[in-house]
């Protein structure tokens, strides 16, 4: 029975692939022949079987795939937006902390003068306009992050946590942090 | 038979239709790898690859509560207790020095633990190894000097917030 | 008997040789079947654009093919959009389906920049835009509309989500649970593991190696929460790392996308609660 079965394959196989050579095989490999259990040892294609791995073919066909899109076809929406605004706020507000404070570390070393008084003067130097600008500048960053912040705070209790109040409480945060932060601007 | 037939006829076509496309498209493609393309990715994901069968679940981490739980604790802990400092010195003007050298301190901890949470997001030790631990060392030299420097800012001049307040104003 | 049986299995085997003979018998189109009707309403045609990627040919960039429908003839929704077109206009086009009613999860994908399940989306009737349908975002495609979920289901066996006990129940019957407990499930064991959730997440996207994404969390709460489990504190050791929970940055994607109405985001909100009360 098995032998029969790896003479069903293999022919259909040549069938398959080798129409020439299927009609010689249909000669051998006719019913006489193969009741009589002939035909079969003196065939190549019986020993050429298949010598990959099977496990490795799904995860040589993984090696080819691509990634779907992701963060270009999103929609955009409150909450993602927001949450990325949060995050690069945060940087914004951090970076030139640590770019100032080590700056300052250093500034006897490299010559700077990065003292308050100097500051100062250099701020006071600025026209109106530019002064108003760089506060805003400096201000919409922290007002969004503390706003936004207070928003997480309130999440991480649990609270606030339906669809409509997360959209609600997204843009409530956006025109509250611009509002105060022009208010900061014109102090 | 018949709706198997039409496909794989269909398949066969296609693959005769297409197969001149495809040679075309490779030579476009080689020769537009030279070119600096807009749609370069930052961090392309690297090819899938799965570990063990599809039946094992994925192996579960060792349990390290100071870099989870009590990491997330520290974290809000740090988050509330900036609120009134944030506050008061819109209130009274300006803060005393012990509140203000507590302000920086709590201000350079959230900082690190942003830049440190973002590090772990973007930079996968697994993806870029070398990348990751430069930006980790990176940031670790930067605190540093960040609390050294406001320390002396502290020290030596009128305070971070009376600072800020004089150049506002100015 | 038996070598008889082998040889007219042989010419099942070759028939491909009349394959040409058998494409004649092609199918008809549900326009060309229709009697002509003077009093039809004008054609509302809409336009769909659709991610295709043919593993045959991986060498070919994924691109975005566009069919054109007839909405008068179209049901109500993506699913039923999606099937006309592999019926009448392009059968190669590949895409998971089978409830065709919300219960199964198999038809998640992105529509119109949303996650969602295609058989609960409404084909949106403005016939001027054009919708877009792509794979589940940041997942490895398989083909077409076809997304590896693989990661994900082992991910799901990482969090062990069944029942674990050692106590016997008092009456060797059942666990019994008292209505208040049993409340504490709602909204969590409807979860259909459709990765509609877990595909919105962004951190999902940059961490899913190691990040077990809002689907799977909301299913390790559903077991926390589960008053007849006895390894809470199994479990919430199994969470306690910088990755499994803490790469949630409560982005709150998860809660907005779900197809179900279910709230992944609080369900990470109160795992966060639980693990932080240790």
């Amino acid at each position: 029975m098995f032998s029969q079965k790896v003479a069903q394959q293999s022919l259909r196989r040549l069938a398959v692939q080798q129409p020439l050579s299927m009609q010689w095989s249909m000669m051998r490999a006719s019913p006489a022949a193969m009741a009589l259990g002939k035909g079969l040892q003196s065939r190549p294609a019986t020993t050429a079987s298949n010598t990959e791995d099977p496990t490795q073919i799904l995860a040589k066909q993984r090696l080819n795939r691509p990634v779907s899109p992701h963060l270009a076809i999103y929609k955009p929406q409150i909450g993602w937006i927001g949450s990325s605004l949060h995050r690069i706020t945060g940087v914004v507000l951090s970076g030139p902390l640590y770019l100032w404070a080590t700056a300052y570390l250093f500034s006897p070393a490299l010559g700077w003068h990065l003292e308050s008084a100097s500051m100062v003067a250099a701020m006071g130097a600025l026209p109106v306009a530019a002064k108003i600008a760089l506060k805003s500048i400096l201000a919409l960053p922290f007002t969004y992050h503390s706003l936004n912040g207070l928003r997480h705070l309130t999440w991480d209790l649990g609270r606030g946590l339906t669809n409509s109040a997360i959209i609600k409480s997204g843009w409530t945060v956006v025109g509250l942090s611009v509002a105060t932060a022009l208010g900061l601007a014109f102090i | 038979m018949a709706s198997f037939a039409r496909s794989s006829l269909l398949r066969q076509t296609l693959a005769t239709t297409r197969s001149p496309l495809l040679r075309q498209n490779v030579g476009v493609s080689q020769a537009v790898a030279f070119h600096a393309s807009a749609k370069k990715q930052i961090l392309p994901p690297l090819p899938q690859k799965l570990d063990g069968t599809m039946n094992d679940p994925v192996p579960v981490p060792q349990p390290h509560p100071s870099e989870g739980s009590y990491h997330w604790t520290f974290e809000r802990a740090v988050c509330v207790g900036l609120i009134p400092l944030t506050i008061a010195p819109f209130a009274a003007g300006s803060l005393n020095p012990v509140m203000d050298a507590v302000l920086c301190s709590l201000l350079v901890a959230h900082s690190h633990v942003g830049f440190q949470a973002a590090i772990i997001d973007y930079f996968r030790p697994q993806r870029v190894p070398k990348f990751y631990s430069l930006c980790n060392w990176l940031l670790r030299a930067f605190t540093l000097t960040t609390a050294v420097g406001l320390y002396e800012f502290e020290t030596n001049d009128v305070g971070v917030t009376e600072a800020l307040r004089r150049v506002w104003n100015a | 008997m038996a070598s008889l049986r082998s040889t007219s299995r042989l010419f099942a085997a070759s028939r491909p040789f009349f394959r040409p003979a058998t494409f004649a018998r092609s199918y008809a189109t549900v326009e060309a079947g229709e009697p002509a009707n003077a009093s039809e309403p004008p054609a509302k045609m809409k336009s769909f654009k659709i991610y295709r990627w043919n593993p045959d040919t991986p060498s070919e960039k994924p691109t975005m093919q566009t069919y054109d429908l007839d909405l008068n003839k179209t049901g109500p929704m993506m699913l039923d959009a999606l099937i006309r077109i592999k019926n009448e206009q392009d059968p190669t086009l590949t895409f998971r389906r089978s409830c065709r009613e919300g219960i199964c999860g198999s038809c998640a994908m992105n529509i119109d920049g949303v996650n969602t399940l295609a058989c609960l989306c409404r084909i949106p009737t403005d016939t001027n835009t054009e919708s877009r349908i792509y794979p589940l975002p940041h997942t490895y495609v398989v083909k077409d509309l076809v997304p590896d979920l693989t990661l994900f289901y082992k991910q799901y066996k990482s969090i062990k989500p069944y029942l674990q006990r050692d106590t016997p129940s008092p009456d060797g019957l059942e666990y019994r649970q008292s209505p208040e407990d049993r409340k504490k499930l709602d909204g969590l064991y409807e979860c259909i593991l459709c990765a509609c959730c877990s595909t919105s997440c962004p951190s999902y996207w940059w961490n899913s190696e190691e990040y077990l994404g809002p689907a799977i969390l909301l299913q390790s709460y559903r077991w926390l929460a589960d008053s007849r489990d006895e390894r809470t504190a199994e479990r919430k050791a199994a969470l306690d790392n910088s990755m499994s929970v803490y790469r949630c940055h409560t982005i709150l994607n998860c809660t907005r996308t779900c197809p179900k109405g279910l709230n992944p985001g609080r369900a990470i909100a109160e795992t966060k609660k639980m693990l932080a009360s240790m």
